[in-house]
């Protein structure tokens, strides 16, 4: 008996050495293919940095360039939301001699000059998320976009199996005749039929996705609807203070398709069982879309192989209902401004959200 | 001109200077009965309970971050450090005590500290120094606004339990938030009405030189009039870090407009001098009521706003047509004084 287990043990204990050894090697060997063997030089540009969202998707992009040996140097610089400080960063990044550049170019085409000249000098400069305008391999290396529509078929594809027989939809998105929002409703009306009510005015419910704002919203809109199933928001977290006005209406916090924070969460393990209807589905925020303009960048300025996409899916994160691919998280003991779909480990968020 | 005192004719033209306040008063008043009828006939939802309770608490900081305008109008000032200071107050409520319930009285103090400090210094910027107000006080806006990236680098921070009950809950079927505003009204107008230290501080906002001919200390009164201000901000953000619970970084500065609308819509000139803050937070309450109706349409965004600035329109267009019957009237009593 004990001999046996002493066996079991020593077994265990071997096989857990080699796989360590091995895969300690294998981490070693593992420089991604795009990462190829010219030395070079990266800058990540933000249009603007003041925000969770923004301090880790720089932590992501810096991640993902020290997984590259041949990466010599990297800098982040942040726009501050001016759009001029963001088109002279642009060209003074460059000019310092900066190889390949990142750019969140929030100003949209406003920027566009700046990436041109810098491409027609002969850098690599890779614009994502924020459509500037321009065409690939005329004014920017290449454009790592998201789509936004993906997001709407998502929810919509959960709203159907939870209500197969039709439902009414509350649709939240930020400032007035933002693209994402109009994006994701197209998404959703892709999925949906007729059956499916939108209670808000077209095409969105304009809520900047400020908190407090949302928090008027949804005040007028749950004294407007009595029957409300589904709220569709793509900013999670700038939720988390309104809904709790449905309990103190004395109803339960509909089903909820979105996107995912920490403190969304937190709050659905809070309240989850004052509140039956309560369904949670969020896809992932898209702090990882900085990733793959990255690789790209790196790709091109290090003569690495190109991934094959440059086009980003958020993939789906929490699901109350299934579980799956995930069920709800949430870590209490770090700060609500972090998005555990991130692939930087929730910790380093912490870090890098300086709390 | 030193005639009045003793003409006998005069005499039931004398209770003119009473009207003034009644007027702003009717006036504010009017607008909002008019508005409340239509939100009762149109969408009566806008003031079922539910509805009102999850709107007053903002009428509530509309109205406090009025009333700090309010007393920076009234000495011809203008405060355009009012998104920074409340901006500073929610993210040092909110990030320093990080969810901690202890440290939520340091917090409060941290924040009426620098409450006091901002207000001191555009107070000696403009009543000292003879800055322009809007000038001096956008300079000390990037400023606070400096030190809110400072404490939160932007990022938001959930607020305490402790916060969130104290500044969200219900006491006696009234948001605790609408009974801090109401509290701050009853402390200004007692003060600016009932006490020497206010009869004065309205005095010089009316006519600083006379103020200062009679021997009052008009630029410590200027000044004294920003740190009110910024105290009563300093509350506003407090009250929203509670009762939002995870406020941004930004959150005072969709305050700034509404803040000098409630003081004119209150009917205090913006040359300064005698200042309404009963008729400012009924004003608060108007504005608020009128965002949730057009919210309570739900007709689009664009609507939304056009419907806002008409009603706005209509309410300071009725106080500005009694304004000018009064007018009519306070130039014949000039007329008749004149003539003696």
């Amino acid at each position: 008996m004990n001999y046996a287990s002493f066996g079991k043990g020593l077994a265990f204990a071997v096989t857990a050495a080699v796989m360590a050894l091995g895969s300690s090697t294998l981490a070693k060997a593992e420089v991604p293919s795009w990462c190829g063997p010219k030395e070079a030089s990266l800058a990540l540009l933000d249009g603007y940095g003041g925000n969770s969202w923004r301090q880790v998707t720089a932590a992501s992009g810096a991640q993902t360039a020290s997984l590259c040996p041949s990466i010599t140097k990297y800098e982040y610089v942040d726009g501050q939301g001016d759009t001029q400080k963001s088109i002279s960063d642009i060209k003074a990044t460059a000019a310092k001699g900066i190889d390949a550049l990142v750019v969140f170019g929030d100003a949209g085409p406003a920027v566009l000059p700046a990436i041109t000249q810098v491409y027609k000098s002969g850098k690599v400069i890779v614009p994502y998320r924020v459509i500037v305008g321009g065409k690939e391999g005329e004014n920017y290396s290449t454009f790592v976009g998201t789509t936004f529509v993906d997001n709407g078929v998502a929810w919509g594809n959960w709203i159907k199996e939870q209500f197969p027989n039709g439902a009414n939809l509350l649709y939240l998105s930020g400032p007035a005749g933002n693209s994402q929002g109009l994006e994701q409703l197209e998404g959703l009306k892709k999925v949906l039929g007729p059956e499916y009510k939108y209670l808000n005015p077209e095409p969105f419910d304009v809520t900047n996705w400020d908190p407090a704002l949302t928090q008027k919203v949804l005040t007028a809109e749950i004294a407007k609807n009595d029957k409300i199933d589904v709220i569709v928001s793509d900013f999670g977290p700038s939720l988390v203070g309104a809904l709790p006005l449905f309990q103190k209406s004395g109803r339960s916090i509909p089903a909820l398709a979105t996107s995912d924070g920490n403190s969304l969460g937190c709050l659905w393990h809070e309240v989850k069982d004052a509140n039956p209807d309560f369904k949670l589905f969020t896809v992932a925020t898209g702090t990882d879309n900085v990733r793959l303009a990255v690789q790209w960048a790196v790709a091109l300025a290090t003569d690495g192989k190109v991934p094959d996409t440059n086009v980003y899916v958020a993939p789906a994160f929490e699901d109350s209902a299934t579980g799956k691919p995930n069920a709800v998280q949430c870590r209490k003991d770090l700060p609500g401004a972090i998005y555990l779909s991130s692939e930087l480990p929730a910790e380093d968020q912490a870090k890098a959200v300086g709390q | 001109m030193n005639a009045p005192a003793t003409t006998p004719e005069g005499l039931p033209k004398r209770s003119l200077p009473s009207l003034p306040l009644a007027r702003s008063f009717v006036t504010v008043v009017i607008s909002t009965l008019v508005l409340l009828i239509v939100c009762l006939l149109f969408v009566p939802s806008s003031l079922s309970g539910g509805a009102l309770s999850g709107s007053l608490p903002f009428a509530a900081i509309i109205a406090i971050v009025g009333l700090g305008q309010l007393l920076v109008v009234q000495q011809g000032g203008f405060d355009l450090s009012l998104p920074g200071a409340v901006s500073l107050a929610v993210v040092i409520s909110t990030h320093h005590p990080h969810q901690d319930n202890a440290l939520l009285y340091q917090a409060v103090l941290i924040a009426l500290a620098f409450a006091i400090s901002a207000g001191i210094f555009n107070g000696v910027l403009v009543s000292i120094f003879r800055l322009n107000a809007i000038i001096a006080t956008i300079g000390t806006n990037a400023l606070l606004y400096g030190a809110v990236f400072a404490v939160s680098g932007g990022v938001p921070s959930i607020t305490t339990t402790l916060l969130a009950e104290i500044a969200g809950g219900d006491t006696l079927g009234l948001p605790n938030s609408v009974w801090f505003a109401l509290a701050a009204t009853a402390v200004v107008s007692f003060v600016l009405k009932k006490t020497v230290v206010g009869r004065r501080f309205e005095a010089i906002g009316a006519n600083p030189l006379a103020g200062r001919a009679a021997g009052l200390r008009v630029r410590l009164h200027q000044l004294m009039a920003y740190v009110y201000a910024q105290l009563l901000y300093c509350l506003a953000g407090i009250l929203i870090a509670g009762i939002t619970r995870e406020p941004t970084a930004f959150q005072g500065d969709s305050l700034l407009l509404p803040s000098v609308a409630v003081v004119v819509l209150g009917g205090t000139s913006l040359l300064g001098g005698r200042g309404f803050p009963i008729s400012t937070v009924i004003a608060a309450f108007f504005l608020n009521q009128l965002s949730q109706f057009a919210l309570a349409v739900g007709v689009p965004y664009s609507a939304q706003t056009i419907i806002q600035a008409l009603a706005l329109g209509f309410g300071i267009g009725v106080y500005s047509i009694r304004w000018s019957v009064n007018l009519r009237k306070a130039t014949e009593t000039k007329n008749v004084e004149e003539r003696k």
